[in-house]
C-alpha cells in the first residue's frame, strides 16, 4: 500500500501548498470574527435613544401610563444600559387628524439636522376597549423594535381593561409578573449543562460545515480526476496502480485535506467561545450581552458521531464527484456535468432544516437511512435529542451499505471513464461501463 | 525464445466500429534495443498500451517477465514514457519526480537521490525546486523521460520518445537509451522515422493496419528482403541522372532524396553499367556504393500501399 500512501501524500501536499488554500483558511477564522464581532460593532453604532411622542387621546390615566413606562424602558448595550425612547406626551382635544399629521410632518428629519421624530404613537379610547392603536414611524420595518414597542404597552392596555372592571389595581400589578423559562438539556438520562439554543446552534453549524466540506473537496476530487485524464498523466498512473488504488488515494488524500482545514476553522471557534469575554472586551464592548451568547460544549461522543458521518459522507459524495470528473474532458465540462451530485448535497441540507422542528418524527427515522442524507440528518438529530444506539448504529450500517454500492459503480465508471477520450458518454454507455468493466 | 522479457500471442484490440491490432504476436528478448515501427495510426501505440495495462486486449495472451501484467506487480520493472506526455503542472519538478518513483515501489530517499543524479545528468539540476509549468517543452520532456527511468527497470517502453525533440536533445536521449541497453536491459520504443530506428534497434517489428509485416533483427530483415541496392550522391546536374535511373532494365525502384538517391538494381543488371552510364551523363557522382536496403526502403516497399491509406481510414473510422 506504499503506492497508495504516496498518492495520499500528494494529494494533501500538492494541495495545502496551494494559495487556495492558504487563503481559505486564514479567510474562516477571520470571517467567524467577523459574525462574531458584527452584532456588537453594529449595536454600539444605535446607541441613540428613539424619540417617540405619545399622542394621547385616549382619556383618563392611561396615556401618561404609556408615556411612563416606555421612559422607564431600557436598552442593554454591549458598552452600558441606555434608556430606548426619549418620550413627550402630547394632549388632543379632539383634534388627533391635525395634531397627528403636523407631528408626522416632523418625523425621520433627524438627517436634516432638525431634533426630529422618530415615531408617533397614537393613543384612542378604542386602544383599551378593542385593542387598538397605531404607530407612525421611520422605524417601523424594524421587527424587533415593533415587537418592544408591543410588549411595553399590552400589559398597560391589560390593566386598564382589568381596572375598567373593578379590579384592584395592586392585584392586577401583581398578576402581570413575569414568566421566565430556562431550558436545559438531557442525554441519555444525564443533565449536560447545555442550553437548548445550544445544541440547535451546533447543530447548525455542524450541518453547515458539512455541506461547504462536501461540495468544496467534492469538486477537488472531481478536478483532481479531470487533470490527470486531460494532461494524460492517468496513462503513467494506471500503469502502475489499480484504478482503485488511484480513486482510494485520492479519496484520502483530498478528506485528510478537509479534515486539517475543518479542524483549523473548529479550533478557531471554540478559542473564540472561549475566550469570547476578553475578545469582545477587547472591542470595547461589556461582557454582559456577550455571555448571553449560547455557547454550544461538544462531547467527545457527539464529535465521534459527527467525524463519522462527515467521512462516510465525504467517501460516499467524493466517490460519485471522481466518477463524474472521468467522464468529462475538460474543467468546464465536468462543472456543468456536476449538478445532479450537487443538487443531492443541496437536498441534504435542505432536508436538515425542515427536519430541526421535529428531529424525532417519521420523516426523520427515514432519511437517517437513506445514505444520501443521512450524513446531514442523523448528526443533527443526535445533537438535537438523544438517539437509542441501534438507531444511531442503523443509520450507520446504511451509510456503508450505501457507500460499498456508491464506490462499486463509481470505481467501475471511473475505470473505463479516465481512458475514454471524445464525446461524453451517454447514460446508455455508463450503464454498460458499470455492466462489463 | 526462452528469455523473452515481453512476448505477444496474437492479440486483438477492437475499438468501436474497427480494429486496431489485429492477432499481433511478437517476443521481445532481454537486452538491447527492439523497434516497434509502423506508419501512423499502425496501432504502435495500442500496442504499447495493452503491454503497459493502460487497456486490456481483447483477445490473445501479453506476457511480461513470465507472468501477466494486469496485477502491476510487475510495474516497478517496467518504465513507459506514454506518447501522450502529462505532468502536474503545479507540482516542483523533484516532488513530481519522487511522486513517479514512490508508485513505482521506490522509497522516498532513493527516488529523492535518484532524481537529483538523473537532474543533473540532464542538465536540469538548476529546476528542482521550479514548478513543471515553468518548464520549456524540451526540458518538461526530460522530466517524464527521467520518471520513466527513474526505478532502474528492467524493461523500458517508450512511445515515440524522440518526437518534438531538438537534435540536441534528441541526441542527449539517444545516448541514455544506449547506455541502458549496454547495460544489458531492453528498450522497447517506437517510431515512424526509419532512420532512427536503422541505428539504434537490434530487432525489429513493423506492424501497418495492426498486422504484422516485418520481424526480425535488422540485418537478418535486410538480408531477408534481398537485392542490389546502390546509394547514389550528386555534385551538380542531378536531374541529368533522371533518365539514366528511369531505365527499368536497369534500375527497378528508386527512392530520391534531390541531392542522393538510393536505387534498387534491376534483376540481373550490373552495377558497373550504372555507373558507367552515370559517368557518361556528366552528373557529378561524389557517392557511388553498393548497400544494404535502408529500412527506410524495406518499410515503403512493405507498407508503402498501405501506409499510405491506413491515416485516411483511421479519420472515417475514428
Amino acid at each position: 500500500m506504499d503506492k497508495v500512501w504516496a498518492v495520499i501524500r500528494r494529494e494533501f501536499i500538492s494541495r495545502v501548498r496551494s494559495r487556495a488554500f492558504v487563503v481559505s483558511t486564514v479567510l474562516g477564522p477571520l470571517l467567524m470574527g467577523a459574525l462574531f464581532l458584527m452584532p456588537i460593532l453594529l449595536e454600539k453604532r444605535q446607541t441613540a435613544p428613539k424619540h417617540i411622542v405619545v399622542l394621547d387621546a385616549a382619556g383618563g390615566d392611561f396615556g401618561r401610563q404609556v408615556a411612563e413606562r416606555l421612559r422607564l424602558e431600557m436598552r442593554d448595550t454591549v458598552t452600558h444600559t441606555i434608556p430606548r425612547y426619549r418620550v413627550e406626551r402630547v394632549e388632543t382635544e379632539g383634534r388627533v387628524t391635525e395634531v397627528r399629521d403636523s407631528l408626522v410632518a416632523l418625523t425621520g428629519l433627524r438627517k436634516a439636522g432638525l431634533d426630529g421624530l422618530d415615531g408617533v404613537l397614537v393613543l384612542t379610547d378604542s386602544t383599551i376597549s378593542a385593542g387598538q392603536m397605531r404607530y407612525y414611524g421611520a422605524n417601523v420595518g424594524s421587527p424587533n423594535d415593533m415587537q418592544a414597542l408591543r410588549a411595553t404597552v399590552r400589559p398597560l392596555v391589560m390593566g386598564a381593561r382589568l381596572e375598567r372592571a373593578g379590579v384592584d389595581p395592586g392585584v392586577v400589578d401583581a398578576a402581570q409578573g413575569n414568566v421566565e423559562l430556562t431550558t436545559e438539556r438531557v442525554t441519555q438520562g444525564k443533565l449536560t449543562g447545555q442550553s437548548g439554543s445550544a445544541s440547535f446552534l451546533l447543530a447548525y453549524v455542524m450541518s453547515f460545515m458539512l455541506y461547504l466540506a462536501l461540495l468544496l473537496y467534492g469538486m477537488q476530487v472531481m478536478s483532481s480526476v479531470v487533470e490527470e485524464k486531460s494532461s494524460r498523466i492517468v496513462e503513467v498512473l494506471i500503469s502502475s496502480l489499480t484504478p482503485f488504488q488511484l480513486l482510494m488515494g485520492k479519496v484520502i488524500g483530498v478528506a485528510s485535506v478537509a479534515l486539517v482545514q475543518l479542524g483549523i476553522w473548529a479550533g478557531t471557534a471554540m478559542v473564540l467561545t472561549t475566550y469570547r469575554l476578553q475578545v469582545a472586551g477587547a472591542f470595547g464592548a461589556s461582557s454582559k450581552s456577550v455571555s448571553d451568547l449560547p455557547i454550544p460544549t461538544v462531547s467527545p461522543m457527539m464529535l465521534v458521531v459527527f467525524l463519522s458521518f462527515f467521512v462516510l459522507g465525504f467517501f460516499f459524495y467524493s466517490a460519485m464527484y471522481a466518477a463524474v470528473g472521468s467522464m468529462c474532458n475538460s474543467h468546464q465540462e465536468a462543472q456543468q456535468s456536476q449538478t445532479p451530485v450537487t443538487l443531492f448535497v443541496a437536498a441534504g441540507l435542505m432536508l436538515m432544516f425542515s427536519l430541526l422542528s421535529e428531529p424525532n418524527g417519521t420523516m426523520a427515522h427515514a432519511l437517517s437511512l437513506v445514505p444520501f442524507f443521512a450524513p446531514f440528518v442523523t448528526p443533527v438529530r443526535y445533537s438535537l435529542s438523544p438517539l437509542p444506539w441501534t438507531e444511531l448504529l442503523l443509520s450507520v450500517l446504511a451509510m456503508v451499505a450505501g457507500l460499498v454500492v456508491v464506490v462499486w459503480i463509481a470505481a467501475r465508471i471511473y475505470r473505463v471513464g479516465i481512458l475514454s477520450y471524445g464525446k461524453k458518454p451517454k447514460l446508455s454507455e455508463i450503464m454498460r461501463w458499470v455492466r462489463t468493466a | 525464445m526462452p528469455d523473452a522479457v515481453l512476448r505477444l500471442e496474437n492479440v486483438v484490440k477492437r475499438f468501436a466500429g474497427h480494429t486496431a491490432v489485429h492477432g499481433l504476436s511478437m517476443d521481445v528478448p532481454a537486452g538491447g534495443i527492439f523497434g516497434l515501427l509502423g506508419p501512423n495510426g499502425a496501432g504502435k501505440t495500442t500496442t504499447i498500451r495493452m503491454i503497459m495495462n493502460v487497456i486490456t486486449p481483447d483477445a490473445g495472451r501479453i506476457e511480461l517477465f513470465g507472468g501477466q501484467p494486469a496485477s502491476r506487480s510487475l510495474a516497478g520493472r517496467v518504465g513507459f514514457l506514454p506518447e501522450e506526455r502529462g505532468l502536474y503542472k503545479k507540482m516542483r519538478v523533484l516532488d513530481h519526480l519522487v511522486f513517479f518513483g514512490e508508485i513505482k515501489g521506490l522509497t522516498p530517499r532513493v527516488a529523492r537521490a535518484r532524481s537529483r543524479e538523473w537532474l543533473e545528468r540532464l542538465g536540469l539540476e538548476d529546476w528542482t525546486t521550479h514548478k513543471v509549468e515553468d518548464l520549456s517543452k524540451g526540458m518538461q520532456q526530460k522530466v517524464q523521460f527521467i520518471s520513466a527511468l527513474l526505478h532502474e527497470p528492467d524493461l523500458v517502453v517508450l512511445d515515440e520518445p524522440f518526437s518534438g525533440l531538438d537534435p540536441v536533445n534528441s541526441q542527449v536521449m539517444k545516448d541514455v537509451v544506449v547506455d541502458i541497453a549496454r547495460e544489458g536491459r531492453t528498450v522497447l520504443f517506437s517510431t515512424h522515422i526509419m532512420e532512427q530506428a536503422e541505428r539504434m534497434c537490434d530487432r525489429i517489428v513493423i506492424i501497418a493496419r495492426g498486422r504484422k509485416i516485418v520481424d526480425g533483427r535488422i540485418g537478418d530483415v535486410k538480408r531477408d528482403f534481398g537485392g542490389s541496392y546502390v546509394a547514389l550522391s550528386f555534385g551538380h546536374d542531378a536531374p541529368r541522372a533522371a533518365p539514366v535511373l528511369a531505365d527499368r532494365a536497369l534500375v527497378s525502384q528508386v527512392d530520391d532524396y534531390g541531392a542522393s538517391a538510393e536505387v534498387r538494381l534491376a534483376d540481373g543488371a550490373d552495377a558497373d553499367v550504372l555507373l558507367s552510364r552515370l559517368v557518361t551523363a556528366g552528373v557529378g557522382l561524389t557517392r557511388f556504393e553498393l548497400v544494404e536496403p535502408s529500412l527506410n526502403s524495406i518499410f515503403i516497399a512493405k507498407v508503402g500501399p498501405e501506409a499510405a491509406t491506413a491515416p485516411a481510414e483511421e479519420v472515417v473510422r475514428g
